[in-house]
């Protein structure tokens, strides 16, 4: 027997990485926040879904990640993408539909993507994104990078046959992937205790012969800890793992909503689960993070958004000439 | 007024992350409610009148009313009434064993049947007061509830509800220990480990670097989880009130280095500084030092570095049910058997011939 053999990993997060995560949650939130007062004035067309109460999803996987790795996401795909490190300005510019934007003022909300970041694109269609992990997975395992493909999706398109069958391929392939399902108990306005057979979504990864979790979605250490296990065993050739994260969004399946399906939950999810809240407090009283660093990132972000909104009304709209462009890609 | 039983089944047991970092296996909901409607039969058979069952959002209950409206009478084993404790507002969290526990108490349940792992047997301990507890296995890491087939175990329960069997005979009184730091209080059926970790995150423990301390209850040579280092280094029987008191080092620093299965799939060497015993009613106070305690293998209390730990081991844990112990008296007694006189034999000859 061997005295050296240890597969538990230990990973401390510094201080730096902890306020790099908290300023990527911070922004995650205030962008949405604002976003939910903006389009209350008209001004943003199409629809926008909104990430906030879920942030330690996106930021507790993506702290793993770099450049060689790729994410798909989903309809509510904000928070991944700022999680990736796509540019904030340039969210919002194209959330408002300009040309400055990420994908030139053409996608809006559902459609932002930046493939310099290893974004794939937020995804209108539910359960789209799992099928185009696959195919970043493989890339990475045929060229022998070491990245790993993360798909995020939500408890609807957990019942999509697009989904099904990625976990399958995945499996099948033993590809570098990672399927976070983030559950927030509702398809748009459908409760998933009722239109998920298998009760919880990681349950089904049982049949896909790979490992399924369920871990708390409102704690950031929490997701971090499991996501990095599972990246770590991807990138090593272990193959795929389905994480489900269960959380409550905030506010409604898209603006506009009544959410007369829904009771109390989100304000005991606001007032005691809220993974901001539980994150400062946890990393003050442990000594890790003065709570003023904290402020001062809160102040930062604050200022990044306000400045974010004001450059997105006052850049130009695409005009009918830029109908013609970004049409086909060239490989 | 007949004997009522209460079972309470954790539909989120055997979910967490060691089936990621360990092989831990995957109990499904479907043997779960398979398992609840073993038992319910066995209760039947028992004369248990009436059952009064957890409700859950994970659809254990759910597939337990579907086969409540669509059982054939006198087609397939009775059961008991049947109830549900539907009143109850879920929450997803373990408050919703405690509210179920409580709810069985009041309904006058002479027996509480936990489903889960050593997690869900902790919250069940805490909430039964002096109703005898049968905990079954369907979680990651069961040192306290048996691996147990649930038609057996509910014979064995329902002997006990009914007082055929006497608590004195049926029933065995475990210990537990009682881990207090900053102003919280828990309890652990098992053991409670102090590790440098410094949240509590995905909660599960499977890093022996990590770990400094560990108290047990009992440590059992077969057992499995953080207590199989102590029961591979010094047992302590589940029989005996005291417990066990063990300090960590690096497997390189280390007197004893100890394989253990810390987790499903996964032995590891342990290293071990130094053990005793650790006798009822004893305090043991821990130094200030960050970290965070694991109760039953999973992390529950986060501390700070000026947050002091005490643990004391107490000999008033759950009163549980000793199911070979029963089903023994049973057959000594008679309970499950019926002998016929010749009288008696003609008798069932003739009417089962005219029927």
């Amino acid at each position: 027997m061997t005295d050296t053999l240890s597969t538990g990993v230990t990973r401390e997060l510094d201080e730096n990485a902890l306020l790099d995560a908290y300023r990527t949650m911070r922004t995650i939130r205030a962008f949405e926040e604002r976003l939910h007062d903006e389009f209350a004035t008209g001004e943003i067309p199409g629809f926008v879904h909104l990430y906030a109460g879920e942030e330690a999803s996106a930021t507790g996987v993506c702290t793993h990640l770099d450049d060689r790795d790729s994410i798909a996401s989903t309809h509510r795909g904000h928070g991944h993408c700022i999680a990736k490190g796509v540019d904030v300005k340039a969210m919002m510019a194209e959330i408002y539909g300009r040309r400055t934007g990420s994908c030139h003022g053409k996608g809006g909300s559902m459609h932002i993507a930046d493939l310099s970041k290893g974004m794939l694109g937020a995804n209108g269609i539910v359960g789209g994104g799992p099928p185009l992990i696959c195919g970043a997975a493989l890339a990475a395992k045929q060229q022998r990078t070491g990245g790993v493909g993360v798909a995020f999706f939500g408890d609807g398109a957990s019942n999509q046959g697009t989904t099904l069958e990625a976990l399958n391929l995945a499996s099948v392939w033993n590809l570098p992937a990672i399927f976070v399902a983030e559950n927030n108990g509702y398809a748009e306005a459908t409760a998933s205790t009722w239109s998920v057979a298998a009760d919880n979504i990681a349950d089904r990864a049982a049949g896909f012969g790979m490992p399924g979790v369920i871990v708390d979605g409102f704690d950031f250490f929490a997701v971090y800890e499991a996501a990095g296990e599972a990246i770590e065993r991807a990138r090593e050739g272990g193959g795929p793992t389905l994480i489900e994260v269960k959380f409550t969004r905030y506010f409604g399946h898209f603006e506009g909503d009544q959410q007369t399906y829904r009771a109390s939950e989100v304000a005991n999810a606001r007032e005691n689960l809220d993974c901001l809240k539980r994150f400062r407090s946890r990393v003050t009283e442990t000594g890790q993070v003065e709570a003023a660093k904290l402020d001062a990132v809160d102040a930062q972000v604050a200022d990044l958004v306000d400045a974010a909104v004001d450059e997105a009304k006052a850049a130009p709209k695409p005009t009918a000439a830029d109908l013609e462009t970004d049409v086909y890609v060239s490989y | 007024m007949g004997a009522v039983v209460g079972v309470v089944a954790n539909p989120a047991s055997g979910r967490d992350i060691r089936r990621l970092v360990a092989q831990a296996s995957v109990f499904p909901t479907a043997e779960k409610a398979n398992m609840v409607r073993r038992l319910l039969s066995a209760f039947a058979a028992t004369g248990v009148e009436r059952a009064v069952l957890s409700t859950d959002l994970g659809g254990i209950s759910a597939a337990v009313l579907r086969t409540l409206r669509t059982r054939r009478p006198g087609k397939e084993a009775p059961w008991p009434d049947v109830e549900f404790c539907d009143d109850v507002t879920l929450t997803g969290t373990a408050d919703d064993t405690t509210e179920a526990v409580r709810r069985m108490r009041a309904e006058g349940a002479g027996l509480i049947v936990c489903l889960g792992g050593d997690g869900t047997a902790r919250v069940a301990a805490a909430a039964c007061g002096d109703v005898p507890l049968l905990a079954l296995s369907t979680g990651t890491n069961n040192a306290f509830p048996r691996m147990r087939e649930a038609t057996v175990a509910g014979l064995a329960g329902g002997l006990v509800a009914t007082g055929a069997v006497p608590p004195e005979t049926g029933t065995r009184t475990a210990s537990l220990l009682e881990v207090t730091a900053g102003g919280r209080t828990e309890v652990a059926l098992v053991d409670v480990c102090v590790s440098t970790s410094r949240h509590v995150a995905s909660r599960a423990l499977w890093d022996p670097a990590t770990l400094t301390a560990l108290f047990c209850t009992f440590a059992e040579p077969d057992g499995i989880g953080l207590s199989s280092i102590a029961g591979q280094l010094c047992p302590s029987p589940r029989e005996s009130q005291d417990g066990v008191a063990l300090t960590f080092a690096p497997p390189h620093r280390a007197r004893w280095v100890v394989h253990a299965p810390i987790a499903p799939g996964l032995v590891l060497p342990v290293g071990v500084r130094a053990w005793r015993p650790l006798r009822v009613g004893e305090h043991v106070a821990l130094p200030a030092g960050g970290g965070v305690v694991a109760v039953d293998g999973e992390r529950e209390l986060e501390l700070t570095g000026d947050t002091p730990v005490s643990v004391r081991l107490r000999a008033d844990g759950p009163r549980c049910v000793d199911v070979p112990a029963v089903l023994a008296e049973s057959a000594r007694r008679g309970l499950l058997r019926t002998e016929l006189t010749p009288c008696q034999r003609w008798r069932r000859r003739e009417e089962a011939e005219t029927a």
